[in-house]
């Protein structure tokens, strides 16, 4: 059954940075429904978007637990529940979260498209 | 995990006393994975210690004050909330202009009574006689000396030609007798009367007559007008205003309180 995205204003860099982050954890097959149970923990998604694939965000514990409380509130992440220490969380894409990131790739992609026609980005693959 | 250095326990002892400056419900949250994450930081021999310091300074700062302006949000700025507020502060508005309007129209509707009394008398001698023989015979003696409109309370009376021409009064203003503008009466003439607050300087609201204009029919038509001066009833007017602001702020005032304290106690506690 397809997931229905609702409209929504694109999302914060931040945000975008940790659903790519976690996108990397989700198995081939989550469109179907598997989804990763492992999950990543908040240092390990502070390091993927400080990278220049992840985003370039420099993000401290602050900014990621605030945007990741807010996404659990939109039911963009969950808690996997598994835990190597107590006090380490591990989060994981809902489905709804892969599909806000499908759609906010595509709305990139277009864009990305279209700066190219126009000729503000070379043809063919990044600059 | 592993040993740290003194001065990285320190450095985690110090950030683990910072988390305690975010909300309650947040830190309640999210204050032990945020330390167990910047353990993992500090652990991480990869990080410069000067940029992970810089990094999470400016972090603090940030995520602090979008915390705490989140935490009053929820706490003040529910929908729920707003709306009633926005209900009682639009109630009170209503309720304060009204304190307002009413005695304000009481009082400016009052003004007028001698001068309907004074106007209706002597419009009814001048039908009879016209306006420049009710005048000869002594239409005007009855009411007194010459009362100055720019000082003076007393109530007055101007008699007018059929072109607005004051052909006696017992009021004077800077020595002359002021007409009203030439609007009055054409709707006097048609209509019969009108009440009017008239300001005899233009433009100038040192003096401020409550006028009633009558017409005058019959073989010399005119018209008499019957003012008093509305300095007193303006004070009394200025003064329900006063109140009723007071009202009105002290109204605002509480509704705010109220929302604030409601909103306070029934705030999203910490799960």
């Amino acid at each position: 059954m397809a997931t229905i995205v609702p409209q929504r204003t694109p999302p914060t860099s931040a945000v975008f940075a940790i659903l790519l982050s976690l996108a990397e954890e989700s198995e081939p097959g989550s469109r179907n429904g598997r989804r990763s149970a492992n999950g990543k923990h908040g240092y390990q998604i502070m390091k993927d978007v400080r990278m220049p694939a992840g985003g370039s965000v420099k993000m401290g514990p602050g900014t990621l637990y605030g945007s990741l409380d807010r996404m659990m509130r939109d039911g963009l992440v969950e808690e996997t529940g598994m835990t190597d220490d107590e006090r380490r969380r591990y989060y994981r894409l809902t489905r709804l979260g892969e599909s806000v990131l499908a759609s906010e790739l595509n709305r990139l992609d277009a864009a990305v498209s279209s700066a190219r026609s126009l000729g503000l980005l070379p043809q063919g693959g990044r600059s | 995990m592993k040993p740290l250095k003194t001065q990285d326990e320190r450095l985690i002892r110090a950030y683990s006393r910072a988390l305690h400056l975010y909300p309650a419900g947040f830190r309640k949250r999210n204050a032990e994975p945020m330390l167990r994450t910047f353990r993992d930081a500090v652990e991480d021999d990869d990080l410069v210690r000067r940029d992970l310091v810089a990094l999470t300074v400016t972090d603090l700062c940030i995520s602090l004050v979008k915390e705490h302006l989140a935490m009053l949000r929820d706490t003040f700025a529910r929908p729920v909330l707003v709306y009633n507020a926005v209900v009682l502060a639009a109630l009170s508005t209503g309720l304060a202009l009204a304190l307002y309007a009413i005695p304000q129209q009481v009082l400016r509707q009052g003004a007028n009574d001698p001068q309907i009394q004074m106007s209706t008398d002597l419009a009814a001698i001048l039908n009879r006689y016209g306006v420049t023989d009710g005048l000869h015979q002594g239409a005007l003696l009855q009411s007194g000396g010459v009362v100055d409109m720019g000082q003076s309370l007393s109530p007055f009376l101007i008699v007018y030609d059929d072109q607005g021409h004051a052909l006696g009064s017992n009021a004077q203003l800077n020595g002359q007798t002021p007409a009203p503008p030439q609007g009055v009466f054409d709707f006097v003439r048609s209509h019969g009367e009108e009440r009017v607050t008239w300001e005899p300087i233009p433009h100038s609201h040192a003096v401020r007559i409550a006028a009633v204009v009558e017409r005058v029919n019959g073989p010399q038509p005119g018209f008499v007008l019957a003012g008093r001066s509305m300095r007193e009833v303006e004070a009394r007017i200025a003064q329900v205003s006063q109140m009723a602001r007071f009202t009105w702020f002290g109204m605002l005032g509480v509704i705010a309180l109220g929302t604030a304290m409601f909103g306070w106690y029934t705030r999203p506690r910490a799960e």
